[in-house]
């Protein structure tokens, strides 16, 4: 089911936290929201969940308008950072209890748990408590208990947060397995990009209450609309090397790289470049020195200081004899250079 | 060591504290149970004596008749002390004379000394007179003390009773304290014991369940109240907890005297004017449960409010979103998750109210009749407030033992069921 945000504001007290904000997301799509702490990003949850109550602005479930619709009375399903299980209940009674508090008869509620624990696969933990129960697996328990109502919109507030790095893998596939099995429209919500851009059809970036792009990862990730977006996707980050544009381009420390094409500004631009396009195998162009390298098993990351200032980042394979103090001369892969304004925006 | 030696040091205070307020009170009660201890006997010890009054429930110890007479009429002897008496009452003469020649004599009768007043060279003229000077030298026991058992059982010998009564009459003339299990068999005799016993089941069962429900219902429906207006309740129903139950229950008893508050506005209705509290002992039992009532929920509303908000917010959200609606959610996520401070609650507050009375003393004072006496207040009455006058302290440490015992086996029972290092190793409600 589309799910749309008209206008959103969210104060509290004197606080405006969000402003203005529209946001529709498809039917049976996955959505993130991602975003730095603070940005507003759970507070949307919220107010879409109906925990929080707007102060300005309408949701639509649909064609359903369901701004003033009290929590109970919308069909959401919501996964908890700490997954809310309720602890004096067995894997079994939290699942249900959706259906439970519905009045639904009880072999009709044994049935549905049974499929929803067949999907997310706990069928053998149905009657632990959740004390009894792995990070994981109480994981899976809340996303049943999510699901089970057939909710019309499926919400994840950080779910992989509390999981370790192996787990935080798995569940990642898993939520989206599920998402895709059952064609839900789900909201995810987190400020994990590596989560945002391998789980979500699409991405909203929120910065400070606001929406600052709105795409697919593909796209966020190759054409960032601002030097913030930029910045907040990829690990490791981008490189940022002010310049002066005219014929060519001119770092602060004096040296100079070709003009990118279809570049037309002049003037001061802050130019992006990321890891992997700055290394030997991109020719020569720009030499300095390396100050540091940090090797991660199948990739090195070497941060080399720049004859006359400035560092950049590069990525390269593992198993290059690189020292720190060695003196490089590397390039840039043609037509990957980013260039922003001084106020940020995309150039 | 010497940290040990420190740890006991700042242990003292609190160790000198449990014997002389704990430890010392509860030895006592066990050793005063073990006697017959009222204020005719004192707590000293006493001495051996008979009066005139007792006589007549001395048949009832089946002493024989010819006993009872000679106790009270012995003989007559000519002493020292009935000379002076005769001397101040009738004439010196008489008395001088008597003594030259009678002192030391003893009569069998009565007649025998009056013959012999009448046939002094200076008599006593009149039959009456005689018949009172004559009473002057009276050998008996009655009235008379005796320091220690010895004397009292030589006396005893002088008066020519029958030894087999010997020993019941030294039991019956001392009137000190014993060492005895009477006040035992005595509990079981008095049909007051049941009702006593009832009162108490009714007294605390009726208050804790008024106490825990009430207490719940403030902190739940406190719990969704915005913050400032939640406090504002809160430190409302907290007043009769801080009130000093001397004013507290004082206030109770304004608010439901036949002149009180609610007898003017009932008034108003036409309903003719009465005590509130004392009219029946239905009212008086609703009034006792209500005051104490009162007290014990404040406090289970301030233990039952910090457990709910020790539930984790998200899990409220989480029902909310699952569509539980506010009673659902009461229900279901809220009561479960306060089985412990429930129980804890119950436990603790059926021990403060078994042994507890002063709201009780101070409202009705036990009535109307002795309709609301709880054992607590039994025990009180009899050892130290009786309306007799008297206070017989052994009765009511028997009393207050039962009270010791059932509240020890309780104490144990409830530290086995919490199981208790369970209990203090992690707060149960977080998951």
């Amino acid at each position: 089911m589309e799910l749309r945000l008209e206008n959103f504001t969210k104060r509290f007290g004197d606080v405006t936290v969000i402003e203005n904000m529209d946001l529709t997301v498809n039917s049976g799509e996955m959505m993130a929201l991602l975003g730095p702490s603070g940005c507003g990003k759970s507070t949307t949850l919220f107010a879409i969940c109906g925990i929080h109550k707007m102060n300005g602005g309408a949701l639509y479930f649909g064609d359903r308008d369901v701004t003033t619709v009290s929590a109970q009375g919308r069909s959401v399903g919501v996964v908890f950072q700490n997954y809310a299980l309720y602890p004096h209940m067995t894997a079994e009674q939290n699942i249900g209890f959706p259906l439970k508090v519905q009045r639904m008869p009880k072999a009709e509620i044994r049935r549905e748990v049974e499929r929803l624990a067949d999907l997310v696969q706990i069928g053998n933990l149905l009657d632990r408590r959740p004390a009894e129960l792995s990070g994981g697996q109480q994981q899976r328990v809340a996303l049943a208990r999510a699901m089970i109502r057939k909710p019309d919109v499926l919400l994840l507030d950080e779910p992989l947060a509390n999981l370790d790095a192996k787990l935080r893998l798995e569940m990642r596939s898993e939520i989206r397995r599920i998402q895709r099995e059952t064609g839900i429209t789900a909201i995810l919500v987190t400020h994990d990009q590596v989560e945002a851009m391998s789980m979500c059809d699409r991405i909203a970036l929120m910065r400070d209450g606001k929406i600052v792009q709105l795409d697919t990862p593909e796209q966020m990730y190759r054409n960032p609309q601002s030097q913030f977006v930029a910045g907040f996707l990829g690990n490791p980050p981008i490189s940022f090397l002010p310049a002066r544009a005219d014929a060519s381009l001119t770092l602060a420390n004096g040296q100079t790289i070709e003009r990118p094409p279809g570049l037309e500004a002049m003037g001061d631009v802050v130019l992006g470049i990321r890891p992997e396009h700055f290394g030997p195998q991109h020719g020569t162009g720009l030499k300095g020195k390396v100050v540091f390298v940090e090797p991660q098993g199948r990739e090195e990351l070497v941060d080399v200081r720049l004859d006359g200032g400035g560092d950049i980042r590069s990525i390269l394979p593992a198993g290059d004899p690189i020292r720190p103090g060695e003196t490089v001369d590397w390039g840039i892969a043609p037509g990957t250079i980013l260039a922003f304004g001084p106020n940020g925006d995309r150039l | 060591m010497t940290s040990r030696m420190l740890g006991i040091g700042f242990l003292s205070p609190a160790i000198i504290s449990v014997c002389i307020f704990f430890l010392l009170p509860v030895l006592l009660t066990v050793v005063f149970a073990f006697t017959n201890m009222s204020t005719s006997t004192g707590i000293m010890g006493g001495d051996y004596r008979i009066n005139t009054e007792q006589l007549r429930s001395l048949p009832d110890l089946d002493v024989s008749e010819a006993t009872v007479e000679r106790l009270e009429t012995a003989g007559f002897q000519i002493t020292e002390a009935g000379l002076t008496a005769l001397a101040d009452q009738f004439s010196k003469d008489t008395a001088e004379e008597l003594r030259e020649d009678y002192l030391g004599e003893t009569f069998e009768s009565r007649r025998d000394l009056e013959r012999v007043l009448k046939d002094l060279d200076e008599p006593i003229r009149r039959t009456r007179d005689r018949k009172e000077a004559a009473d002057l030298f009276a050998v008996t026991l009655i009235g008379e003390r005796f320091g220690t058992e010895e004397e009292f059982r030589a006396a005893l010998g002088t008066t020519g009773i029958d030894a087999v009564d010997h020993d019941v009459l030294t039991e019956f003339a001392y009137t000190g304290w014993t060492w005895t299990t009477d006040n035992f068999s005595l509990l079981m005799e008095l049909p007051s014991t049941l009702r006593y016993a009832a009162n108490t089941a009714f007294y605390v069962v009726a208050t804790l369940t008024f106490n825990i429900l009430f207490g719940l219902f403030l902190a739940i429906s406190t719990f969704y109240l915005p913050g400032r207006l939640a406090n504002t309740f809160r430190a409302i129903w907290f007043l009769p907890r801080i009130l000093p139950p001397v004013l507290y229950v004082l206030m109770w008893n304004w608010f439901t005297w036949d002149n009180g508050f609610i007898a003017t506005v009932m008034g108003w209705f036409g309903v003719p004017a009465k005590n509130w509290m004392m009219h029946t002992s239905t009212h008086a039992w609703t009034a006792i449960v209500l005051i104490n009532g009162f007290v014990g929920a404040s406090l289970g509303m301030i233990l039952f409010s910090s457990a709910i908000k020790a539930i984790p917010t998200s899990m409220l959200y989480a029902s909310e979103v699952d569509g539980a609606n506010r009673w659902q959610q009461v229900r279901y996520i809220i009561l479960p998750q306060m089985r412990w401070p429930i129980l804890f609650m119950t436990s603790y507050q059926t021990l403060s109210l078994l042994t507890s009375f002063e709201y009780i003393l101070l409202a009705t004072d036990g009535g109307p009749g002795r309709s609301t006496e709880v054992w607590a207040l039994a025990a009180f009455h009899t050892a130290l407030n009786n309306y007799g006058g008297n206070l017989q302290y052994g009765f009511g440490a028997a009393y207050a033992l039962v009270l010791v015992f059932i509240g020890i086996a309780l104490s144990v029972a409830y530290l086995r069921f919490f199981n208790f290092k369970e209990l203090l190793s992690k707060p149960r409600i977080e998951q």
